[in-house]
């Protein structure tokens, strides 16, 4: 009998809280899905079925690259949370939108297992997923990344590559306007900039992105852009171009805020989103690459630990 | 799915009610409270059933029995107290003797009064000698609202209650902290306002408001129900019977031990077969099993979550997103912390400073994978604990 009433009595218990605030981290991305539409949506259009097919296979081959490895490492499947799905789509918005089938593939499959899996997975990583996949095809492939050979069907220019090789005259006729609509040669995704923006504010106004980053590392952009352009107005372009062209927006808010190798503490965030501006600035003047958001974002990703040392003091700590 | 708020303050709707005696009290008793009756021994109401073996005046309190009855059985946890047997055939019906009031807790002072209010149920713990006084006017979590009815509608027993501390402990000041906006006064105390935003309700957020000082030594807090039953002591010298306990909307005074069944079938609140249902606060309460549970002294509210309602806490790996770091009132990293409890690095957990959680329970509220994050920080801490002590009788035995 005692036992009758035992059974009829029994409630689930639980460790306190009993209460959670919702947020799961299958809405964020659903929520990010969401925000990355209007990019996508305009991708196709400016590059029609090409867009479709490259951001298809990286997304399928993220999901699934995701799954067979999580089967030999035997951890739970987790492709109901749609991090690998995100991860596919934004690699894929950096490509140039003709990239051969293959090589989506295979960079896809390098995001999830360089960028995520050889970590332990998704939030394991100390580097942006996607751009670790863009990195090694930049270094594997430069002929199939290179947006202005790649995009020969096209008559428009590429404009970082214009400021690169002819200088601050040949981009002088590239007004924002058109920088923000993508009316250019770009990355498949990243170079329309006001859908990627509109994307960005959605996600800030849902709570599901913080401030802190997207709007310190603009910020640097913004501000090392006009530094250089005060020493020489001939030679360096406008801070507003370097705002709008090229992976800025893209990387301002969703790679440098990549939740698993950006900062956690309020005062890093700020520091490392200034630095991530600052660096990809000095990249895109020096370097080799007419783009070097993705190349600033490794780097800054790969400082964060030592900038996330800079801690509040614990509470009552002395 | 509904919306959760952190905002503690309310606008009460009832009054304090006198729940009605139960026909069987489980009266929770604690480690350090060792029982004085035994089984079948018939006890009165208000007879001390429990003591703590301890000489000093601030210890755990006395535990006495909440209804006239039969001491039915005495476990490790509780005393069971049911009712009186029916009188044999031509015997008399055995009388349970009550204890007369005190009247001597009008002139005691210092030490003394503190004494006697523990052997009157009083847990004295939180009382130290001429220490600023704080008293948290604020609810205490999201859904409780006992404080504030509390202020609202017990404001003479309150008064009593300052008046006995007063001479118990002569506290250099004595303020009063409550919700923005709300306009509480207490006899005796300055008031503070402070945000009732959870967490800025738990006491060690409270004082920093009252004094500007993260965790000064030379303050105590209590709060309003801790007030409130000094009072209630002072008011009846009787020793304490009741708990005031707060379920939905209602708050209500319910003799201790009351068994939780009891009091839901009185408040009349729906709950199911498969809710979760705790006593205390959402964010802090402990989940019960089941229902025959009797209601402690110090329990605040019983909160009652619908199943499905909120996302199960799942062992899921963290992904770094910093929203605990942000959430957390502590300024650790919880989400960190947490990692090195997951694989046993407790030693790592100690000089991240794990020890200034205040286990608010912030860092589980807001995470995005559902991680049992201030779970994995009392496992460390326990940890941290168990090695001390370990190490502490390990040196005097050398
Ligand atoms: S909120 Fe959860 S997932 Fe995010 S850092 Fe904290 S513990 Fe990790
Ligand atoms: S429970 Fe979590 S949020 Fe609260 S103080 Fe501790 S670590 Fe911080």
């Amino acid at each position: 009998m005692a036992s009758q009433e035992i059974s009829k009595s029994m409630y689930t218990v639980t460790s306190a809280p009993l209460w959670h605030c919702g947020k799961t981290l299958q809405k964020t991305m659903l929520h990010t899905l969401l925000a990355l539409l209007p990019a996508a949506a305009m991708a196709v259009y400016r590059f029609g079925y090409d867009a479709v097919e490259v951001m298809a296979w990286a997304g399928l081959a993220a999901v699934i690259t995701e799954a067979a490895v999580q089967k030999l490492m035997d951890q739970a499947p987790t492709s109901d949370d749609f991090s690998a799905l995100v991860d596919g789509l934004l690699f894929a918005f950096l490509l140039p939108a003709t990239a051969p089938w293959w090589m989506v593939i295979v960079g896809a499959a390098l995001t999830i297992i360089l960028g995520r899996m050889v970590f332990g997975g998704y939030g394991g990583s100390p580097v942006c997923a996607p751009a670790v996949g863009w990195a090694v095809l930049s270094i594997s492939w430069p002929d199939f990344m290179d947006l202005n050979g790649m995009l020969l069907n096209w008559d428009l220019v590429e404009p970082l590559s214009e400021l690169k090789y002819f200088g601050t005259a040949a981009i002088a006729d590239i007004k924002p306007v058109s920088l923000l609509l993508g009316e250019n040669l770009g990355a498949l995704g990243a170079s329309q900039g006001l859908m990627i923006l509109i994307g960005g504010l959605y996600l800030l106004g849902r709570g599901q992105l913080r401030w802190f980053i997207p709007v310190s590392f603009l910020v640097g952009v913004f501000l090392t852009a006009l530094l250089y352009n005060l020493i020489d107005p001939q030679l360096y372009a406008s801070p507003v171009f370097h705002l709008l062209s090229g992976s800025t927006l893209m990387a301002a808010f969703f790679l440098m805020p990549y939740s698993s190798s950006s900062p956690v503490w309020r005062v890093p965030m700020l520091i490392y989103g200034l630095l991530g501006g600052a660096l990809m600035i000095i990249i895109r003047t020096y370097g080799v690459y007419p783009d070097g958001a993705p190349f600033a974002v490794l780097l800054l990703n790969l400082c964060t630990p030592l900038i996330d040392l800079i801690q509040p003091k614990p509470f009552g700590g002395r | 799915m509904m919306k959760t708020s952190l905002k503690t303050s309310v606008e009460l709707k009832g009054t304090l009610q006198d729940a009605p005696v139960p026909a069987l009290v489980r009266i929770p008793i604690q480690k350090n409270q060792k029982p004085v009756v035994k089984k079948k021994q018939i006890v009165g109401r208000g007879q001390v059933v429990a003591e703590t073996k301890c000489i000093s005046a601030f210890c755990t309190g006395y535990v006495h029995a909440t209804i006239d009855g039969m001491v039915e059985d005495i476990l490790p946890n509780a005393i069971v107290v049911g009712p009186l047997p029916a009188p044999k055939e031509g015997e008399d019906p055995q009388m349970p003797v009550r204890p007369e009031p005190c009247a001597e807790l009008d002139s005691l002072s210092g030490e003394d009064l503190c004494r006697k209010l523990l052997e009157l149920g009083i847990d004295t713990n939180k009382f130290h000698p001429s220490r600023t006084l704080i008293i948290n006017g604020l609810n205490p979590e999201p859904g409780v609202v006992v404080s504030e009815q509390l202020l609202k509608d017990a404001q003479k027993t309150l008064e009593v209650g300052v008046r006995i501390l007063e001479r118990a402990v002569k506290p250099g000041t004595v303020k009063i902290v409550v919700a923005e906006g709300k306009n509480i006064t207490l006899y005796g105390c300055t008031t503070v306002h402070a945000s009732d935003v959870y967490p800025a309700t738990i006491d060690p957020l409270v004082v920093l408001t009252a004094t500007g000082v993260e965790r000064p030594d030379n303050v105590d807090i209590i709060s309003v129900s801790d007030l409130y039953r000094v009072g209630r002591v002072g008011e009846t010298k009787l020793p304490l019977l009741d708990a005031v306990v707060g379920v939905g909307e209602s708050v209500y005074r319910v003799l201790t031990g009351t068994p939780v069944q009891d009091l839901l079938n009185v408040a009349g609140v729906p709950y199911g077969a498969d809710w979760k249902i705790a006593l205390d606060g959402p964010m802090r309460g402990e989940a019960i099993c089941d229902l025959t549970v009797g209601i402690p002294e110090n329990c605040t509210a019983i909160t009652l979550v619908p199943a499905d309602q909120f996302p199960e806490v799942q062992p899921n790996p963290c992904i770094n997103c910093g929203e605990c770091v942000l959430a957390c009132p502590a300024r650790v990293q919880p989400g960190m912390l947490s990692r090195y409890a997951e694989f046993t690095l407790f030693e790592a957990t100690r000089s991240r400073h794990v020890d200034a959680c205040m286990e608010c329970g912030m860092c589980t509220f807001v995470c995005p994978v559902n991680r049992p994050v201030m779970q994995f920080l009392k496992l460390a801490k326990q940890h941290l604990a168990a090695q001390d002590e370990f190490t502490a009788s390990c040196r005097l035995q050398s």
